[in-house]
């Protein structure tokens, strides 16, 4: 037995070191021009990012021409597209102090709290410092934004999400585009009475069905509303919670999503609706290549249309403020931050904007213009130029809003509520207290 | 008795793989031991709370309570198609003459695919739209009225992916009974025949009985390989819809890599430790009685 004590304070005393050593900080954040020489090396990307996509298609022949001048240069991109494996990923690199050069990540409390330990540099003395800043669109950045103002990540994206539809669909059943949110129910009621699916949704990655319990409050009572939520300030409880909290629910009750929705995925939900089987699909621009190309099934290729999230002129925010996000964002390691990082950051982010935009994607900068492919439909550029005309409030997502627990545990209420396995009091009563007990240890 | 220098080397090779065993298993336990009184997120100060997780997974943790009925729910449904479905069609296997090898292996075959297509495969087969397989069958033999989304149904769906996990080693299992079934002496059996006894009273007096120590080794392996299952439910459902079916794996899993909460996830993988241990504690004690009584 007391063999075994001794093992166990050992092992303690061990965790303790290796704790220690992983809590270690960086490079003050704020230095964003380090100084002397440039001395080629390679620096690792850790990325959430599809691996065949334009981003890092972009950035290796951008590293290769930077290589060019630099022999010994190299960027080394470590890929993992899945969003779950990647945050696992990141965040043990986090805990252990190993982040590479550059990472991933979305503006959560946990990279709040990673920054505030002055682990990333701050990007937007960095950009300024770089003379880039002012190219970037307000909302990219605002995007990237913790609830301070403060800016740590650098976007690579810009995308608007939409209610794309069938307009031959909504004939046949004999619904006209919603003027409000408050008619989608009836819509789909509508919908599945001529026997069409209503809304496509991948439920199986969650994140889509929470962009729905975003809506009516940011359309009830603007931005805020989460910001107050996250941290227990707001309820699900108030007038303005109950509302979308019963909106899902009216959802479920009218089978707005398809029959075990849970369980089907991005490809399950995007087919459902490229075969015209649905009549609906919420999904954003960087789908543009498969809804409005000549890739799209010809059957339903001149029916596809889109609106934008319905506004009533009483709504808090106007109908140009829908969900507009520049994607992952892109953080700057303070601790592995030399002059080679900063000249290649320097030389790839001046590159970077015009090789995005030609490739048909909205660049999160303002000084190019995007090339509309030769294979598009009348639709891609109309979904493009929405762009021109945004407003500036921004409906955030709230999978980067919340603290972690709350969120799974939101997403995981989510789909009982939108099944009616659960009413809306439960659901309000567990999210609250769900809140209650984690928000205060993230938001101090 | 082995002479002392045999003692000795014996000892000397035996060192290397417990000193192995002690880094790669008993060190990260006792690590977590030690986590489970804290409350960290990886990345702050570590701040002693003594046994506060463990209070909190008792007393006031309904997700915690939630995953560890549904864990017990996938074991017995895991255990039922493994070592049921083993037991069974090894002793199929027994009179079979023929064809025995290619059974064996069509059997063990799941047991060689790798996890992540198990997964992919079964979500296709529950799918409803577009109709899986499941639901196909049910409609071609009149049982139309029990289609449904076998993954998104509460009902369900803990029954769907316990399943999957069941026939991958059903013929792992039944692979290590068959070969103790074939080591049951022909002599006994024909000597209780000639006594009379039918194929029944044939299995339970003298071949169960003979494979009772393998039997309880597959019983101890199935179980601690069900309490521990996590891929193939994390795989189809993520533990969902809501937390039908969250095992106490997934919940850990979740809550020190998407909850970053180290601290308390510790405090839940201590809590698996004590229940396999228990587990199996109980399954000798149960078998030991039976073979006494």
């Amino acid at each position: 037995m007391k063999k075994l004590l001794r093992t166990a304070a050992v092992a303690a005393a061990v965790t303790l070191t290796l704790a220690a050593c992983g809590s270690g900080g960086g490079n003050p954040a704020a230095n964003v021009s380090p100084t002397g020489e440039i001395k080629p090396r390679q620096i690792s990307w850790l990325l959430s990012r599809p691996a065949d996509g334009a981003v890092i298609n972009i950035m290796k022949k951008v590293a290769d021409e930077y290589a060019q001048t630099h022999p010994g240069f190299s960027l080394n991109l470590i890929t993992t597209p899945d969003r779950p494996s990647y945050i696992q990923k990141y965040e043990t690199l986090a805990a252990a102090n190993k982040l590479p050069e550059l990472f991933d990540t979305d503006a959560t409390p946990f990279a709040q709290q990673l920054a505030k330990k002055g682990t990333m540099v701050d990007a937007e003395k960095l950009l300024k410092d770089l003379g880039v800043y002012d190219s970037y669109r307000t909302n990219a950045l605002n995007y990237q934004r913790f609830d301070d103002g403060s800016l740590y990540m650098i976007p690579f994206q810009f995308e608007l999400e939409y209610f794309w539809y069938n307009k031959a669909l909504f004939q046949q059943a004999g619904v006209s585009v919603p003027k409000s949110l408050d008619d989608i129910p009836a819509m789909c009621t509508a919908l599945r009475k001529a026997g069409i699916t209503p809304l496509a949704l991948d439920g199986q990655d969650q994140w889509p069905l929470e962009r729905y319990v975003s809506y009516q409050p940011f359309r009830d009572a603007g931005p805020d509303f989460v910001q107050k939520l996250k941290k227990g300030d707001a309820k699900f409880s108030d007038a303005t919670g109950q509302k979308t909290v019963n909106w899902i629910s009216q959802l479920g009750g009218a089978s707005c999503f398809q029959d075990g929705f849970s369980s089907q995925g991005y490809s399950d939900a995007q087919n459902l609706f490229t075969s015209g089987k649905a009549a609906m699909y919420n999904i954003g621009t960087w789908e543009l290549s498969s809804l409005a190309t000549d890739k799209l099934n010809p059957a339903v290729r001149n029916d596809v249309d889109y609106f934008t999230l319905p506004a009533t002129p009483s709504s808090a925010t106007a109908a140009n403020e829908y969900v507009a996000t520049s994607g992952i964002g892109m953080a700057v390691n303070s601790k592995t931050f030399d002059p080679l990082v900063s000249d290649f950051l320097k030389f790839a982010l001046a590159k970077y904007p015009s090789e995005y935009a030609a490739t048909g994607a909205l660049s999160p900068t303002t000084n190019v213009q995007t090339t509309i492919p030769a294979n598009a439909t009348p639709l891609y550029k109309k979904a493009i130029d929405q762009a021109k005309d945004l407003g500036s409030k921004l409906a955030m997502p709230w999978d980067t809003q919340l603290d972690p627990t709350t969120n799974s545990r939101l997403q995981q209420e989510l789909v009982l509520l939108a099944q009616g396995n659960v009413k809306p009091a439960e659901f309000t009563s567990t999210m609250d207290s769900t809140i209650a007990q984690n928000a205060p240890k993230f938001f101090k | 008795m082995l002479p002392n220098r045999s003692r000795l080397s014996v000892l000397v090779f035996l060192l290397p793989p417990l000193l192995l065993y002690g880094v790669a298993v008993l060190f990260p336990i006792l690590q977590s031991l030690f986590l489970s009184f804290f409350s960290w997120n990886g990345i702050s100060d570590m701040e002693f709370v003594g046994l506060a997780n463990y209070v909190h997974m008792l007393t006031g943790d309904g997700v915690f309570w939630r995953s560890f009925f549904n864990a017990l729910g996938y074991l017995a449904i895991c255990l039922v198609l493994q070592l049921g479905g083993a037991l069974f069609v090894a002793s199929l296997l027994t009179s079979l003459r023929r064809g025995a090898g290619i059974i064996k292996t069509l059997y063990l075959l799941p047991a060689v695919i790798s996890t992540v297509a198990i997964a992919f495969l079964f979500v296709r087969i529950y799918s409803i739209d577009p109709v899986g397989l499941l639901n196909q069958v049910l409609g071609w033999i009149g049982l139309g009225g029990l289609e449904r989304p076998w993954l998104s149904d509460v009902n369900t769906v803990l029954a769907a992916v316990s399943a999957p996990e069941g026939w991958r080693f059903t013929g792992l299992y039944m692979l290590i009974i068959y070969a103790a079934l074939l080591a049951v002496p022909q002599e006994l059996e024909e000597a209780a025949r000639l006594d009379g006894a039918n194929q029944w009273q044939m299995f339970t007096k003298i071949r169960f009985p003979y494979i009772r120590p393998v039997w309880i080794t597959t019983t101890i392996m199935a179980t601690t390989y069900g309490l521990r299952g996590f891929d193939i439910p994390y795989l189809m459902t993520n533990g969902g819809p809501g937390q039908s079916s969250e095992l106490l794996t997934t919940y850990m899993y979740k809550t020190a890599f998407t909850s970053t909460d180290f601290g308390y996830a510790s405090t839940i993988s201590v809590f698996i430790v004590v229940e396999c241990l228990v587990a199996v504690g109980f399954i000798l004690l149960m078998l030991k009685r039976k073979a006494d009584a």
